[in-house]
């Protein structure tokens, strides 16, 4: 027995380490790529990598991102490993790709969006505003099961597109906890509640470009004439954010409905009224603001992002000791997952891919239709991040395959409804760490969890489709 | 990987297993060891430390032969390598004056007195080993079945 688990403790780092070693030392021609050259081999082996390890997680998520980004620098950039520059005849090799650009991922405008949303959550969160706010939003909804569920949710998703969908979702839950001993014995409807906070939030996580991490890994690739604002996104997040979330609540309410008549939530908080809670409170409703307003001022949503930084840093709300928590290790799982694709883009490795695919005869609807289910399958068995960064450069790369985009809007529409069903994946307990959140709980079965989000993702797909049909007739992407 | 110790130290064999059963609840994510003295304890705290293994918790009884309780919880709560360590003194005979050195001293997380009420002493033990390991800066995720849920739950809405 205990050998078998030491075989075990190896396996998978073996088989992570082994096979793009494989691919990166095997005979160009085995591959059966026509014309890949010594660069693209090696970004294909690094892509695969980068798969194994964020499927199979030998290494901690973020630390695979970072290990890519180094091995990029070293194996393919312009100041890398002398022989790796060079080929058999010593002349130097195209397409290595520019060291500053694979370090700049770090600092990506994309990257910095994210940090302006963590401090401006951060910040929040330190104020009590989380708090305050749900106790005020929740009031209207009253004590009745069903109607609380709703207002539970509604607030869980507006929180979760400007915090992170786990904080949110802990913040929700710990709310809960004091009302779900009051559920009658045997009454399901605590299944319902359960299920509801990590369901809105990672729905929630859909309505803004912060709002969860693959949205940041879209706009990477949403560029040019492509490029999506601030407020463009949540014009169409928010009513998607709205028709999922109505959806989901007829969904729990139908399977798990409550018998307890009456609910009470407390909540201890008040909003806070000193000069710092005062700047917390105007910079976040002034940053949003200006997020919105782009086309008014000129400023876009990654510049507006750099403000609540400076604002909390020099007044004082976010200090030395706040820096340390930042979450660091989302900002470097996304910077990897920009590094790799930058590679798989600057080598041509992408484009020579995508050429391999038959595409003669499908329509884009299908090509989205395949990548979207991929997508919401891989979501559900690893981290949402680790699928985006995986599966976003593929797709950007069908932009160039020659294949007929216009009943999706363009290679646009296809890079959204991918990234729309990414965070459609919720079905079981490690999916997502909001649904590991809910089940560790004890209030749930994991066939509670999987019932409820095999039908939202696959009903969500539905949905993510029309979405796209409609952005692409009423000329969205034009 | 790096395991994550909980030891009790108790100078009464049977009153030493009782302890280490009433905390098996725990075992699998953490590992659990027990000492009859201080000095078995500082020998195991060394090894661990070298082996680059944390101690979560310390459940320590505070009269036995040689060096007593109070005094280890002391130099474990000097010693820079175990600046995370939680540490619980169960104990019936500790003085105002030995309670007093605990607290301004050991700086003891937990005062839980014998005889003891199992539940007690498994919900605080729950609640310091979560602290341990985000004040550690570890990944709570494996050893979420056995943490204490209000604990994670105010500890990741502090994240943002």
């Amino acid at each position: 027995m205990k050998k078998k688990t030491h075989l075990g403790a190896w396996l998978k780092p073996g088989i992570s380490v082994l096979i793009p070693l494989l691919i990166a030392f095997m005979p160009a021609e085995w591959l059966h790529i026509p014309g890949i050259t010594p660069v693209e081999q090696r970004v294909l082996a690094l892509f695969v990598l980068a798969a194994l390890f964020w499927i199979l997680e030998p290494i901690p998520i973020f630390a695979t991102s970072v290990l890519i980004i180094v091995l990029e620098l070293i194996l393919i950039s312009n100041a890398g490993l002398q022989p790796m520059r060079q080929d058999a005849t010593g002349a130097a090799l195209p397409n290595l790709i520019d060291y500053r650009e694979i370090m700049g991922t770090f600092a990506s405008p994309v990257i910095l969006l994210f940090l302006g949303g963590f401090f401006l959550a951060m910040s929040a969160v330190k104020f009590r505003l989380d708090q305050s706010l749900a106790a005020v939003l929740l009031r209207p909804f009253g004590q009745k099961p069903k109607r609380l569920l709703l207002g539970i949710m509604a607030i869980t998703a507006v929180f979760s597109m400007f915090m992170s969908n786990t904080a949110t979702t802990a913040m929700m839950l710990a709310v809960l906890a004091p009302v779900l001993p009051l559920f009658e014995p045997g009454d399901r409807g605590r299944v319902a509640f359960v299920l509801g906070v990590p369901f809105a939030a990672n729905i929630g996580g859909i309505g803004t470009p912060i709002g969860t991490p693959p949205n940041a890994i879209a706009l990477k690739y949403l560029t040019g004439e492509n490029t999506i604002g601030f407020g463009q996104w949540m014009s169409f997040g928010v009513p998607l954010v709205l028709v999922l979330l109505l959806g989901i609540w007829l969904l729990l309410t139908t399977l798990y409905p409550a018998r307890t008549p009456a609910l009470e939530l407390k909540f201890k908080t008040r909003f806070l009224r000193t000069p710092k809670a005062y700047i917390v409170y105007a910079t976040f409703v002034v940053t949003v603001l200006l997020w919105l307003t782009d086309f008014w001022h000129g400023m876009n949503s990654y510049v507006v992002s750099m403000i609540p930084v400076a604002v909390f840093l020099s007044f004082g709300i976010i200090g030395k000791e706040d820096l340390k928590n930042i979450s660091w290790d989302v900002l470097w799982l996304v910077a990897g997952g920009i590094a790799l694709g930058l590679a798989l883009e600057k080598s041509g490795l992408a484009t020579r891919l995508v050429t391999l695919i038959p595409f003669s005869g499908l329509s884009a609807m299908t090509v989205l239709a395949v990548a979207a289910l991929v997508g919401l399958v891989m979501a559900n068995f690893m981290s949402n991040t680790g699928t985006a960064n995986l599966l976003l450069p593929i797709v950007a790369a069908l932009g160039t395959s020659g294949l007929a985009l216009e009943s999706t809007g363009g290679i646009a529409g296809i890079i959204l409804g991918v990234t729309l069903s990414i965070s459609l994946g919720m079905s079981l307990p490690i999916s997502t760490p909001p649904n590991a959140l809910a089940h560790a709980g004890g209030d749930i079965q994991t066939s509670d969890m999987a019932r409820a989000g095999v039908i939202i993702g696959l009903a969500g797909l539905g949905i993510v489709f029309a979405l796209i049909m409609i952005l692409s007739g009423t000329g969205f992407f034009n | 990987m790096e395991k994550t110790y909980i030891i009790c130290v108790e100078d009464q064999r049977e009153v030493l297993n009782t302890v280490l059963k009433d905390l098996e609840i725990f075992e699998g994510p953490f590992f659990l060891e027990g000492c009859e003295s201080a000095d078995e304890a500082e020998e195991l705290l060394d090894e661990l430390d070298a082996q680059g293994d944390y101690v979560g918790l310390m459940v320590c009884d505070h009269v036995m032969p040689g060096k007593s309780g109070v005094q280890l919880l002391i130099d474990v709560n000097k010693d820079g390598r175990f600046r995370h360590t939680k540490k619980l003194l169960l104990t019936g005979l500790a003085t105002h004056q030995d309670t007093i050195e605990a607290i301004n001293q050991a700086a003891i997380d937990r005062y839980i007195e014998k005889p003891w009420n199992v539940e007690i002493l498994q919900k605080q033990a729950r609640i310091l080993l979560t602290r341990f390991l985000f004040d550690q800066g570890l990944n709570y995720e494996p050893f979420l079945p056995v943490l204490d849920k209000e604990t994670v739950l105010e500890r990741l809405r502090r994240m943002g």
